[in-house]
């Protein structure tokens, strides 16, 4: 005997759901599942599946310095964006999060704005203003358009954070005689950490996947991977950029894979 | 005033309220308020939720700043001064204990900011956690204790560095009953034996009337009564401090010549009371355990205050039978008998006969 | 850490402040910029094809997205959490990777054409590249993860016990579908729709590598005469134009989303 009741209208449907449910995470992951194989494939082919496999692309991709300087660029920027944007953040989210005060709510949609403003109008504006300043094509402005573009994500992270910790903790602290930054220190930051490290990551990686901010600000010397890449898809499809692909998707991956483990981990515990 | 040899010498001290008043944008959550609670005194504030309590207690210790008035400690005016440098202790409803510190590490907070000697730490921690019975407990997490256990490490944390006053936000709110009243008895010991004055809050009046030396019944943004348990449960001063504290039967009847109140024509006799002038409409409350009950034909002659009824309702509640009689003159009149076995326990319907001293007829107001 | 507001401030504010000031400042102070981009047959053209391939490509990803999140409602939560990597690799995956990869599945001699020459046994060269079903096939790409997050949310949110009345009222589950499902996540489609709307308005990378020359969008326009034309009162203008097409659109959707809270 079967547990449950069979209603053969209802499974002709849930078939029905599950069949199209399918057909759309293929249709979602057939990106991931195409470069993969390529990246592996031969060098002088674009074809899918490939013929043969080697490791040949990567070693391409890791030996030509027209690939790596990008990668280390990028790398230096999205470190640089991801301190800066956590010392900012981090304070500002807290603040706001537990702070009433003159303009709020215009500032607070100041800073959330590069979220809903298309990212072309960001990156014109920095462009614009970094021109003014005379920074253009610098790492520097690299820096500071990826602070101005993951600073409302981390923010946001931060403000979700401070909201789910019990506010009477902070108040007890001050009243036992603490000051306000010792008070931050050893009470919030420690209590934020799942917080504190997944805004890390989220903004590293925005920073590290980020084409369009980039594309106005980087100049010849100043060339990151995704840029380097998007160039290189303008012009000619090279197979190398499968090799590159599969690893910007594992850098994804591991981030990805880091953020959902840590949902379920919590300070006390640990 | 008390000493202990570890956690020093306890000097108590005075808070006064000043004419204190609290406003959110246009709703008035605190009237103009003046209060002074003595040196080593348990005052507890009391009062339904909204009654401005919590407003009151958010006040004192500067996590709201007042609309008006000032607050005074030992004379001192701290009405603007950072919480921090106040002074005052605070035991949480929800413990707001560090959840990434140790029970030692959390007890220890409050003598790091002041930046005592290490050693100077670990002879206080214990001590303070000796004194609420969890030695030995300094390793754990506080999410490893029960919440009676990390309410006992909220209040360590509090007095070990011997704050000014100690304010209690219902600390035991969210413990269940029997847990409830051991800990109300470890906290009149803990009071007890440091001297320090305590300001407590609670919405529990049993609580209130169990651990305090001074209640201050708060109603709607106002104090309703301030006194002692005493005062408040056998001389309210009005309906709502009669109905908030105990079960009351609330009449109004109407001041006779000879001190005699009468109440839908019957004469009830109320003790001496010279308060008010013949013919004021006064309230007037007798509390059910006052309310003698006996069979229709009972009680002999000489009492006071006989009326017979019918009863309504009888419910069973433990150590006493509520029984509810509609007397002949058509009142409503609870009453309070100890608790026998079923058949000893009046039938509904059953023709009664209740009577009262006249010492325990109380005129509540007018 | 108040300083902190400020400094997240003076980061984010003067670059919007100087692409305004740009605007208004060509030759001289004054909005003839705006006049001339508005006039031009080329803006017309590019504001159009901004609105509909935005519009087709976030109705398409709502229909595949609603069925994605459908499945993912149906499942047990443990099983939700492993199907919904399905979902976040793809938000997490470069839209770089994603136009690489489909210009290989879509090209002349890509996978889909070979696979049908294969079964048709003879060389189809289907345009599926660099015109309109390009940018459309990788929008959705792009949008589905987006609106599968708020969608299933607010399916989440229907208490399963309506489901189990309905049923035993003798609804058959179309009937279900129509009157409970649909109705009670219109909210959240509706804020997920409009969201993915607005954010398609200013797709960029999309349309300039999936898309054809003469099927780009707003921001390519801008990028356009930024780094083609090199006026850059006209490319402030447009996008000032754009920016102010994307607050009119999520401006009321926030106040909504306030008012309901």
């Amino acid at each position: 005997m079967s547990e449950t009741i069979r209603d053969s209208h209802a499974r002709r449907y849930r078939i029905l759901g599950d069949a199209l449910a399918v057909a759309v995470y293929l249709f979602l992951l057939a990106p991931i599942l195409v470069t993969i194989p390529m990246a592996f494939g031969s060098t002088n082919a674009l074809s899918f599946p490939p013929t043969s496999y080697s490791l040949d692309l990567f070693r391409i991709f890791f030996s030509s310095p027209s690939w790596l300087e990008p990668l280390f660029q990028s790398i230096e920027v999205a470190l640089g964006a991801t301190m800066v944007v956590m010392l900012t953040g981090v304070p500002a989210g807290y603040w706001i999060a537990r702070h009433e005060f003159v303009g709020k709510a215009l500032i607070t949609g100041i800073i959330m704005s590069p979220i809903v403003i298309p990212t072309v109008v960001t990156g014109l504006g920095l462009y614009l203003y970094f021109s003014y300043l005379r920074i253009n094509s610098t790492t520097l402005s690299l820096v500071l358009g990826h602070v101005a573009y993951t600073l409302p994500y981390v923010i946001l992270m931060i403000m979700a954070g401070v909201h789910k910790l019990d506010r009477n903790l902070e108040f007890g602290a001050e009243l036992m005689g603490a000051g306000l930054i010792r008070m931050f220190l050893t009470v919030v930051v420690p209590q934020l950490v799942p917080s504190l490290v997944s805004a890390a990551l989220f903004a590293f990686l925005l920073s590290f996947d980020e084409v369009i901010i980039s594309w106005f600000l980087t100049g010849s010397n100043t060339v990151t991977l995704p840029v380097r890449m998007f160039s290189a898809l303008e012009w000619e499809v090279s197979p190398v950029i499968a090799a590159v692909s599969t690893f910007l998707t594992a850098v994804s991956l591991v981030v990805c894979i880091v953020a959902i483990r840590l949902k379920k981990w919590t300070p006390v515990d640990a | 005033m008390s000493d202990d040899p570890v956690l020093g010498s306890r000097i108590a001290h005075t808070i006064a309220l000043k004419g204190i008043s609290k406003m959110f944008g246009s709703v008035t959550a605190l009237h103009a308020t003046d209060l002074s609670v003595e040196k080593g005194e348990f005052l507890t504030l009391l009062g339904p939720s909204g009654s401005g309590k919590t407003t009151l207690l958010n006040l004192i210790a500067g996590a709201i700043g007042p609309t008006t008035g000032a607050i005074l400690l030992d004379g001192r005016d701290i009405t603007t001064m950072p919480p921090r440098e106040r002074g005052i202790g605070m035991v949480f409803q929800n413990y707001a204990l560090m959840p990434h510190m140790t029970v030692f590490e959390n007890v220890a907070y409050p003598l790091r900011v002041r930046r005592e000697p290490a050693k100077t730490i670990q002879v206080k921690v214990t001590a303070a956690l000796d004194r609420v019975g969890l030695r030995g407990f300094g390793d754990r997490k506080p999410r490893q204790l029960s919440g009676g256990q990390q309410q006992r490490v909220g209040i360590a944390r509090c007095i070990v560095y011997s704050p000014a006053i100690i304010m209690m936000d219902e600390p035991l709110g969210a413990l269940d009953k029997n847990l409830r009243e051991q800990m109300q008895g470890e906290i009149k010991r803990l009071h007890r034996e440091l001297g320090t004055t305590v300001i407590y809050v609670t919405h529990d009046q049993e609580e209130a009337l169990n651990m305090s030396d001074r209640i201050c019944l708060m109603n709607g943004g106002q104090i309703a009564q301030l006194g002692t348990p005493d005062e408040l449960y056998f001389r309210p001063r009005s309906r709502f401090v009669a109905e908030f504290i105990g079960e009351s039967n609330l009449f109004s009847g109407r001041m006779n010549s000879d001190g005699r109140i009468v109440i839908a024509e019957a004469q009830l006799i109320a003790g001496p009371d010279n308060r008010w002038t013949e013919g004021t409409e006064v309230l007037v409350m007798v509390r059910p355990e006052r309310v003698k009950i006996g069979h229709a034909d009972g009680f002999a002659k000489g009492h006071t205050n006989v009326l017979n009824g019918e009863v309504t309702s009888t419910s069973f509640i433990g150590g006493m039978t509520r029984v509810t009689v509609k007397a002949d003159n058509g009142l409503n009149i609870s009453a309070k008998m100890v608790s026998g076995h079923a058949e000893t326990r009046p039938e509904l319907g059953a023709r009664v006969r209740l009577c009262w001293s006249s010492s325990d007829v109380v005129v509540v107001g007018n | 850490m108040s300083p902190a507001v400020l400094i997240a401030v003076a980061i984010v504010l003067p670059p919007l402040l100087r692409i305004i000031y740009t605007s208004v400042h060509g030759p001289a102070l004054s909005l003839t910029s705006y006049a001339e981009v508005v006039k031009s047959n080329l803006f017309r053209e590019t504001l159009r094809t901004t609105f509909i391939i935005a519009g087709s490509a976030s109705v398409l990803s709502l229909l595949l997205g609603f069925i994605v999140a459908l499945h993912l409602a149906r499942q047990p939560a443990q099983r939700r959490t492993a199907l919904m990597v399905l979902v976040l690799l793809p938000f997490w995956t470069s839209i770089l990777v994603k136009c690489f990869a489909f210009t290989i599945i879509l090209g002349r001699d890509g996978i889909i054409n070979s696979l049908l020459s294969w079964i048709f046994d003879t060389r189809i060269q289907l345009p599926l590249v660099l015109n309109r079903i390009g940018t459309l096939v990788g929008m959705t790409n792009y949008l589905i993860p987006l609106i599968v997050l708020p969608v299933l949310a607010s399916l989440l949110a229907i208490d399963s016990t309506i489901y189990r009345a309905a049923s035993i009222m003798g609804a058959k589950p179309a009937r279900i579908f129509w009157t409970v499902t649909v109705p009670m996540s219109l909210p959240g489609v509706f804020a997920g729709l409009l969201s993915i709307f607005v954010m398609s308005l200013g797709t960029f990378i999309i349309p300039a590598l999936l898309g054809g020359r003469r099927d780009q969008m707003l921001s390519n326009l801008v990028d356009f005469y930024n780094r083609q034309v090199l006026d850059w009162a006209k490319a402030s203008s447009i996008s000032i134009v754009l920016f102010g097409i994307a607050a009119a659109f999520i401006i009321p959707l926030i106040l909504w989303r306030r008012r309901k809270a």
